[in-house]
């Protein structure tokens, strides 16, 4: 399958702080979402920025279309929408100026589709961004992103602080961008519901390093979480665990077969598991 | 490239609007009192020129209270083209300034009669404010990138000293060369001489600034 952003052993670390981006790989292909996840801190936004080139990454390789991006490559960044936490935009802009100055910026700015986004989330076109609540700003970042017809969309942490109908809405419309076979979306969050939801694949990242890259359904649907007492964990066969969290009286595994772990320990209750339940185990759990 | 500098627009709109309707009031002011003393249109002119400019270079700081410098990054321009449209933008604010100054200044001639002993020193006051207005931009905008948005305000302030001491420094040097009493092609010849050393110096200050921003991580 052809990939449309891939990474490659990426490397990045700040002199001033103890974090480093620790050779991360995963590939998001056509027509797919990825979910990236990871706690606060965990890379996410410096990830995103190597991808962009808002930040410089010190190795490794970033293809975006099957090209390393330049300064000088903006033929691909007209194919990109982005949507990053919070404000996009000055408080000084009125929707309308933010459309003027799109329609400069972007050859493929749609003014009437940026116009249709405003009204169909309910946003008004003179009134100044400052005066926006956090949801309509997020609506018009994601307006704005849409409306020069991109192939990708890189969001970071674009559902944040939004309520939950509003996330509804927006993942709604991150469907239908999808719906084309040669749209993606790269999409970090800490909600893993949102995931739940809409992504195809999921990347784990955890202290800058990636944990786990994995389809969705796999994850559902086979990975599977263990409730073993303590005497039963002693005899687990290491090969099994992907991590384990101790708890009062019970010892929470994380396999990635839970059908094949319920004929290899008959007595051993076995849960599906969710994604915030996989992160808390990867994150906050000791790993073999 | 169009995209950003209404972009710049946007940002020194609101400034520039209060300023311009002070100055056009104040402007009126100017015209409308007798010129016999030329004190108060010598200080309009200088203050509309360099005005204007110091509200466009001002503005850059606003876009760090949000995302959008870092949005900006992402759009399909080089950073080359954004440091571009800053020294452009504030070549148009520039304009504006000089439009103000020679207005009233004409206004305020055809009104009252020529205040100044020479014409020439009326194209020496233009040749100050624009240089000023250039070296002030010059010194600005690579100090912005360097020392970055939370050292706005010293940035500000050490480029309108810094540019105000290179324009002293310069008609130190003219005077030490021209002798006292000096003639209108003289001072025509300084004057061109002020204004190529701060076009240089915008003109050095441009891809120096680009280079700067290149390194520069969001």
């Amino acid at each position: 399958m052809e990939n449309i952003l891939e990474l490659q052993q990426v490397q990045k670390t700040y002199p001033k702080s103890d974090f480093t981006l620790n050779s991360l790989s995963f590939a998001l292909p056509y027509g797919a979402i990825l979910g990236f996840v990871g706690e606060n801190g965990a890379g996410k936004t410096t990830t995103i920025g190597c991808i962009l080139n808002t930040v410089r990454k010190d190795g490794g390789t970033i293809k975006l279309f099957g090209k390393q991006m330049q300064d000088t490559d903006t033929d691909i960044r007209e194919k990109i929408g982005v949507v990053y936490d919070g404000d996009n935009f000055p408080g000084y802009y009125t929707p309308r100026q933010l459309d003027k100055v799109m329609a400069g910026l972007y050859t493929q700015w749609d003014h009437a589709l940026f116009q249709k986004y405003l009204e169909d989330f309910h946003l008004p076109m003179k009134q100044k961004i400052k005066y926006f609540s956090r949801g309509m700003t997020m609506k018009l970042a994601i307006a704005a992103a849409l409306s020069h017809h991109p192939q990708l969309l890189i969001l970071d942490e674009a559902t944040s602080g939004l309520d939950p109908v509003m996330r509804d809405e927006m993942l709604d419309v991150f469907l239908t961008f999808v719906q084309e076979e040669n749209h993606s979306i790269l999409l970090s969050s800490h909600i893993t519901s949102d995931l739940e939801k809409v992504a195809d694949y999921i990347a784990f990242i955890h202290h800058g390093r990636l944990i786990m890259t994995v389809s969705k359904d796999e994850l559902i649907y086979q990975y599977a979480v263990m409730r073993c007492r303590e005497n039963q964990f002693l005899s687990l066969d290491p090969a099994d665990i992907i991590a384990f969290r101790k708890r009062d009286y019970q010892i929470d595994v994380l396999v990635t077969d839970g059908k094949a772990a319920k004929r290899k320990y008959k007595d051993v209750v076995i849960d599906h598991v969710s994604l915030d339940e996989i992160m808390l185990l990867l994150v906050k759990g000791e790993q073999r | 490239m169009k995209g950003l500098l209404r972009n710049n627009f946007y940002a020194t709109l609101s400034n520039a609007k209060t300023f311009s309707v002070i100055l056009l009031f104040l402007g009126i002011f100017v015209v409308a009192m007798d010129n016999t003393i030329a004190t108060l249109i010598i200080d309009y002119m200088l203050l509309v020129m360099i005005g204007f400019s110091f509200n466009s270079i001002a503005s850059v700081r606003k876009e760090s209270a949000t995302k959008w410098h870092k949005y900006k990054l992402t759009a399909p321009v080089r950073r080359t083209d954004i440091v571009k449209s800053l020294f452009v933008s504030e070549l148009l604010w520039l304009a504006v300034g000089i439009t103000f100054a020679a207005v009233s200044t004409a206004l305020s001639i055809s009104l009252h009669g020529n205040p100044f002993d020479r014409n020439m020193d009326i194209f020496m006051l233009f040749v100050i404010g624009v240089g000023i207005s250039l070296f002030m931009g010059a010194i600005f905008f690579p100090l912005f990138f360097l020392g970055g948005e939370e050292r706005n305000e010293v940035s500000l302030i050490l480029s309108l000293l810094g540019a105000v001491g290179c324009i002293m420094g310069l008609k130190t040097l003219i005077n030490a060369f021209f002798p006292a009493g000096m003639t209108d092609l003289q001072l025509f010849l300084s004057g061109v001489m002020i204004l190529a050393c701060g076009i240089l110096a915008f003109a050095v200050s441009c891809p120096l600034t680009a280079c700067i921003f290149h390194k520069r991580e969001y």
